[in-house]
């Protein structure tokens, strides 16, 4: 009998706690985000979690990590399959997705927002503007240039500041042997895969300085411009000269950091701000005492696209939880949502001494998982950033640009790709000499025949 | 022991001896029934062809249409496949598939076969053990790992192939990004990776071939270059002409994962390949029915040439694959 009775009460118990449960759940809107995998991401959502219900809108969030090797196809290929979680964060291939009305129109949100209305930079105005379904809050991924601080001391040069001083730095930097090994194997500089980072700091030197160029009073691409000759000339002479690393072509980004490190190669670019930090933190493992200075590119930056977000988060459009989910990339804008975005976990990358906070040597291999949002909105109670991290940031905002490029239709992908493979080609070719420079016009000729011709009789139509 | 009825039906049948008129519904039935063993052994192999390799055939019907994730797909026509035809740079991918398959059937395809007379010819059975291993090896790494490893050895500056060159005098190579030896290091790769591999199912066969026709030969005074030739040879010539024709059917395979861990900037246009160019266009750019038409274009070729060699070995050797 009472074993029976016991039974029935952990069993009306049980039943309870279950329908309790149950309602808890039903008053909780679940909120899936697909982004990716990063150790510690179950911590950052609990931590989030907390927050917002402690200011009042509960949500319960569900991160599904994929891999960073080879995101953008895993992503393309999971959403594909129909399972579309509330939040995306996209590297690519959005378009295909936004064309087909998955993705929401960000907009009438962002207008209705408590924080990311006042969090966004410049550059994400101009985007939303053109492309709204994309948001990335985050500085112009501008890329800043960097080299090792000894080095630059041991050569007895000061940073350059023109173009001229640049290639003689460079040169002085090839010739070294300041990291002693008693062989003249150090490279000036280095852009990995293709030159997309040489263009990065040297493409207003030379005039080329937006995707599409006035030339006889017509628009043409930058890629068949004589700015764009005049650029690659440069490159020749310095990859002739053995200034830039000749196996840049097939050096990805971790031989790229690696021949840094291990002082094979003086300079290199990185995005502003946490990845230059990141530089930073591992020369400084792997060479202790050295440091990154930061070098003033010779005429600006490359303009910054504003056509859209080339990644960052979306929202289903479909979803049943667009309000939560909304509301939690608003949260992750506010304060509350920045400090547990941009410091990282407590204990391990910053550490609370009352109410000041103190930055650990590991906070140098954090980033934020979300947002950096506009610094006259909020800035951190204490510089995350060192200050070749904060510099680059800074040196972003001194050049900022924006570029005319524009979203191209669907019908055009395969002409831009064939395009694009062409040109990519081709520069390698100039670059090493393969080609000569009197091979230009018939490059022109091949990169129009690849689909040139008909990307810039689009853009005549959409350009002003 | 007595067979029953069924059994004898299912015997005969086995043999041929059905007669024409019969049920082929039942004859199938009793086969199963008399076999269920071996039909449930083919079953995983079945399903895995039907959900793997024959869903998606119809599937490819997307290459007819304007792709939606939710709702129904628009149908098209022709308009992707109008679009590739327009496209210069499919053409260009066409041609680099159909020129690297040819290279590798032309250069690869052989080794193989070489490989297995010549372990055949070791005598020494711990040294032909150890050759096996050696040449089997780089079948188990990934192309990540032999692409790593190519351009290491291949690096102007500091690889071996480069250091040995300088030995002889000669200027260094960037084998890896001149258009005129990208092609070559592709067939070699695969090559090193593959040949050894492949050798033994021709040393499977070898060793299949009776040994009274080598103390035949041996006895009208064959040296052992003529037993290779006139008992080795034929004796391995129906493997070698099935898995020519199996190969010739992946012939537009021109190798995924080998093109694209080894492409760079450099040399893309010369060693893009037609699935090079569906993963790019449709994964990367989305634009998932054009690349399903480059694939299914893919696809009807492959199977035409299959077609085609089967064909012509069967008119010139009477052996085909089916």
């Amino acid at each position: 009998m009472l074993a029976r009775n016991l039974l029935s009460s952990v069993a009306a118990i049980a039943v309870a706690a279950g329908l309790g449960g149950a309602a808890l759940a039903q008053d909780v809107p679940t909120v899936t985000i697909i982004a990716h995998e990063n150790p510690g991401d179950a911590e950052l959502a609990e931590r989030i979690e907390a927050s917002m219900a402690e200011a009042g809108t509960p949500v319960d969030i569900e991160l599904i990590g994929i891999p960073s090797s080879g995101y953008p196809d895993a992503l393309s290929l999971r959403l594909l399959s129909g399972e579309i979680p509330d939040i995306m964060y996209f590297q690519g291939a959005d378009a295909e997705f936004a064309n087909q009305g998955i993705l929401e129109d960000l907009r009438p949100w962002i207008e209705q927002s408590t924080y990311l209305k006042d969090a966004l930079w410049a550059h994400n105005v101009a985007r939303l503007e053109n492309y709204p379904y994309l948001l990335y809050v985050f500085p112009a991924r501008t890329k800043s240039a960097v080299v090792r601080s000894d080095w630059l001391e041991e050569s007895g040069l000061a940073a350059p500041t023109n173009l001229d001083e640049w290639t003689e730095f460079l040169r002085a930097m090839s010739e070294s042997d300041f990291d002693g090994n008693g062989a003249q194997d150090t490279y000036g500089i280095l852009a990995p895969d293709n030159t997309a980072e040489l263009d990065a700091i040297f493409n207003p030197s030379f005039g080329v300085t937006a995707t599409w160029l006035e030339q006889d009073g017509e628009w043409i691409h930058a890629r068949v411009s004589d700015a764009e000759r005049a650029k690659l000339e440069y490159y020749q002479m310095l990859y002739a000269e053995g200034i830039l690393d000749p196996e840049y072509v097939t050096s990805n980004w971790e031989v790229k950091e690696d021949k840094f490190y291990t002082g094979r190669v003086a300079v290199v670019m990185g995005t502003a701000g946490p990845v230059i930090d990141i530089y930073r933190t591992k020369m400084q493992e792997i060479n202790e005492g050295s440091d990154l200075t930061l070098l003033a590119p010779p005429d600006g930056l490359e303009a910054v696209n504003v056509a859209k977000e080339d990644r960052g988060f979306a929202i289903h459009a479909m979803s049943d939880n667009k309000e939560a989910a909304f509301a939690v990339l608003d949260f992750l804008a506010s304060p509350e949502g920045q400090f547990i975005d941009r410091l990282g976990v407590e204990g391990e990358h910053y550490t609370m001494n009352g109410d000041t906070v103190e930055v650990l040597p590991a906070m140098g291999t954090w980033y934020p998982r979300f947002w950096t949002v506009n610094p006259d909105y909020w800035s951190p109670p204490v510089d995350l950033l060192s200050d070749v991290g904060q510099g680059s940031l800074a040196q972003g905002a001194e050049y900022f640009v924006p570029d005319n490029a524009f979203v191209w239709p669907a019908e055009l992908a395969s002409d831009v790709d064939a395009a694009e493979q062409y040109y990519r080609s081709s520069v390698f070719r100039f670059v090493s000499g393969e080609w000569s420079m009197d091979q230009w016009d018939q490059y022109v000729e091949g990169w129009n025949a690849a689909g040139g011709n008909a990307m810039t009789e689009y853009a005549r139509t959409v350009l002003p | 022991m007595s067979l029953d009825e069924k059994q004898l039906a299912a015997h005969l049948s086995v043999i041929g001896n059905v007669p024409k008129t019969a049920n082929l519904r039942t004859a199938l039935g009793m086969k199963i029934r008399a076999w269920w063993p071996y039909y449930l052994m083919l079953l995983p192999g079945l399903v895995y062809f039907i959900v793997f390799h024959y869903y998606p055939i119809y599937q490819a019907k997307l290459a007819f249409e304007d792709f939606r994730i939710f709702g129904d797909n628009l149908w098209v026509g022709t308009k992707h496949f109008e679009t590739l035809f327009d496209s210069r740079a499919f053409f260009q991918v066409l041609a680099n598939t159909l020129i690297i398959s040819a290279m590798k059937m032309a250069f690869v395809f052989p080794v193989p076969i070489l490989l297995a007379l010549l372990i055949n010819e070791v005598r020494a059975s711990g040294l032909r053990r150890f050759i096996q291993s050696a040449i089997y090896l780089p079948h188990f790494l990934s192309w990540v790992v032999i692409a790593g490893i190519f351009i290491a050895a291949l690096s102007p500056s500091s690889g071996v192939v480069n250091e040995i060159r300088g030995w002889a005098g000669l200027s260094p190579r960037g084998f890896m990004t001149e258009s005129g030896s990208i092609r070559w290091v592709v067939v070699f790769s695969e090559m090193w990776r593959s040949a050894g591999w492949d050798s033994l199912l021709y040393f499977a066969a070898i060793m299949a071939i009776d040994p009274q026709l080598y103390d035949a030969a041996e006895m009208d005074g064959a040296n052992r270059w003529q037993k290779i030739i006139n008992v080795t040879l034929p004796g391995i010539t129906p493997t070698i002409a099935t898995l020519f024709i199996l190969n010739v059917g992946l012939f537009m395979n021109a190798g995924f994962d080998q093109v694209f861990n080894l492409a760079n900037d450099a040399v893309r246009d010369q060693i893009d390949i037609i699935d090079t160019y569906v993963y790019r266009i449709g994964l990367q750019s989305g634009q998932f029915s054009l690349a399903t038409a480059a694939g299914l274009f893919k696809g009807v070729i492959g199977m035409v040439l299959i077609v085609a060699a089967h064909t012509i070995s069967k008119r010139l050797t009477g052996k085909g694959v089916w």
